[in-house]
């Protein structure tokens, strides 16, 4: 089943940034983001790490935030984005 | 394989897989000796006049202000975003020991993570050669 993750951290302007996208996808669209948030919260950091090998290669080899993964697909983006291409990622 | 050298003269400290060809202190050419990790944390602190205090974000900013004045990158002139930047790095020293970059998860391999340490070498990035900033923007080009 198809979950969309959006891992991310307190203190990372990128994700500021783009959290209120999320917020206007979750409600013009009704898809649901699962938000992690990963420096303040270990189980968090720890399940984006088991995804390492999947984020790694599209993010420049790091565990960079924010990051967007849909878990069935392994579909994901990486850093800030606008929101048309958030849209199409969380609707493909 | 990391190795630390001591200056004969000035008794300066460097870590790193060869020594300098002259010191940076005192300017003597080929002074370096290697020794233990044990003895040069002896003379680290010992020679150490004035110990810099803890450095706090103060501190911290006005070091990458000092690191960045003769570099073609600068810090970013956006002062929320780096204040922002500084809690992270500040929590995460907190947390974990070291300024890890908040826009970046550690791994939990040291050999890996110890690259996360703010400055990081962005030079070498994607994000640098495709925007003129680090991946965090913290750095930004001139």
């Amino acid at each position: 089943m198809k979950k969309l993750l959006l891992f991310y951290a307190r203190e990372c302007p990128h994700c500021r940034r783009m959290l209120p996208l999320v917020d206007r996808l979750e409600t013009e669209t009704g898809v649901v983001l699962e938000r992690l948030e990963v420096w303040h919260d270990e189980a968090n950091a720890d399940l984006m790490r088991s995804y390492r090998s999947v984020i790694g290669p599209k993010c420049g080899g790091q565990l960079r935030t924010p990051t967007f993964l849909n878990t069935e697909t392994n579909d994901l983006l990486c850093g800030e984005v606008d929101y048309e291409t958030l849209k199409a990622w969380a609707l493909r | 394989m990391k190795r630390y050298w001591r200056c004969f003269v000035c008794n300066d400290i460097h870590v790193g897989s060869r020594p300098p060809e002259v010191c940076p202190t005192c300017r003597v050419r080929n002074a370096y000796v290697e020794v233990t990790a044990a003895e040069a944390g002896i003379i680290a602190q010992t020679t150490t006049a004035s110990p810099p205090p803890d450095m706090g974000p103060e501190a911290f900013r006005a070091a990458i202000e000092a690191f960045a004045a003769p570099n073609v990158f600068r810090v970013s002139p956006d002062e929320d975003r780096v204040q922002l930047l500084l809690e992270g790095i500040f929590a995460n020293e907190r947390k974990r020991g070291l300024k890890y970059c908040p826009c970046r998860l550690t791994t939990k391999d040291p050999a890996e993570d110890v690259k996360l340490v703010c400055p990081c070498n962005f030079l070498a990035h994607d994000t640098w050669l495709e925007s003129g900033a680090c991946w965090c923007g913290l750095f930004v080009r001139r």
